[in-house]
């Protein structure tokens, strides 16, 4: 019984948790676009590379974690992380290229 | 001889060890809508904890091995191994071998792009003097570190000697999970049944359970607890159960 009621309990704390954060980002990550691809300009990537780097990121990343925003690492942190995370993700090296780009576009973009 | 395979299957899987990802659950009652990386294999263990209270009190433990295999990037395929269970009660307690069964998961929208991420899902399942069909409709929204899936299930067994014991039954399932880091996630899960027993719904079955969860992850393994209580009070459902994941990649 008091098993019972723990567990009620703890499930009432996280829906406050939940319900207290704040720092919820609703947006999805920005879309690829002629001005994002500009951004990327060091990198000399095209818009179809970009496109396919979001397709990849929007729908593979999530297999396993919620989407990080660009901001939340360094441009030099990246592409060790895509590299490592690629790999459990059993992206192909064209295809971790693709998400790093599109990534680093993003990073570019929101300095 | 049947008797002796099942030990020996028993023996094999009980001794296999804990080694082995296609993608992390951040649910164990719950389904997400991602299906796993193409080509992905990944081996999971569950352990289900189950404890009765009550004049007839008892304690069970569920336990299951699945492959998850990503055959393509929207279809995923698991193969239950082997369900087999220890069950602690008055009259008897030990293991049994209960059933092995097949699943296919097609993810059909994204849940942070489209308005909502939708994946159908297909069960069948046979064991001794058992066979079950269960469809599954999951439905999940990412909102940044805040994911929110529900799941819609149909289920139908037919069990006993004849297989003339029949019950279907409904249940939907909503689960929150917030990542705290990004190896670390937790929040809540509660489960809505109906139960149909003999397809009738005479006797008015329905069963509520909630509790939260937690989920950690680390290079190519994770694991993932809930805790479940029931405040409804079905004499032959668990007042109490705790849902372990662990999954490795292959």
């Amino acid at each position: 019984m008091k098993l019972k009621h723990l567990s009620i309990f703890a499930a009432l704390v996280c829906i406050a948790n939940l319900n207290s954060c704040q720092t919820i980002s609703f947006a999805p990550p920005p879309l690829v676009t002629p001005e994002l691809a500009r951004a990327a300009g060091r990198q000399q990537v095209d818009l179809a590379t970009l496109r396919e780097g979001r397709s990849l990121f929007v729908s593979r990343c999530i297999e396993c974690h919620t989407l990080p925003t660009a901001s939340r690492f360094t441009e030099s942190d990246w592409p060790c992380i895509v590299h490592e995370m690629g790999g459990r993700a059993n992206l192909k090296p064209v295809e971790r290229d693709a998400v790093l780009a599109y990534i680093l576009a993003v990073h570019s973009q929101s300095r | 001889m049947v008797k002796s395979f099942r030990l020996l299957c028993i023996f094999i899987l009980a001794s296999w060890p804990l080694i082995c990802f296609g993608g992390v659950r951040h649910f164990t009652f719950l389904y997400e809508a991602p299906t796993s990386a193409p080509e992905s294999l990944e081996l999971e263990t569950w352990a289900t904890w189950k404890r009765m209270t009550g004049p007839d009190r008892s304690d069970a433990v569920d336990f299951r091995y699945e492959l998850e295999y990503g055959v393509t990037d929207k279809l995923q395929l698991g193969v239950y191994l082997a369900d087999w269970f220890y069950e602690n009660q008055r009259e008897h307690s030990g293991f049994a071998y209960s059933d092995s069964a097949i699943e296919l998961i097609y993810n059909l929208t994204n849940p942070v792009d489209d308005p909502i991420g939708l994946s159908i899902y297909g069960e069948s399942k046979a064991g001794d003097r058992l066979i079950e069909l269960e469809s599954k409709l999951i439905a999940q929204k990412n909102f940044g570190a805040l994911i929110l899936s529900y799941n819609a299930t149909l289920e139908a067994v037919w069990e006993g000697r004849s297989l003339q014991e029949r019950e279907g039954e409904f249940q939907q399932a909503f689960g929150a999970s917030y990542e705290l880091s990004p190896r670390l996630s937790a929040g809540i899960e509660l489960l809505h049944e109906f139960v149909f027993s003999q397809w009738r719904d005479d006797k008015k079955i329905r069963n509520l359970f909630v509790g939260p969860n937690v989920s950690y992850r680390r290079g190519d393994w994770f694991v993932t607890v809930t805790a479940l209580a029931q405040p409804t009070n079905t004499i032959d459902e668990p007042d109490f159960q705790v849902r372990t994941i662990f999954g490795i990649g292959l």
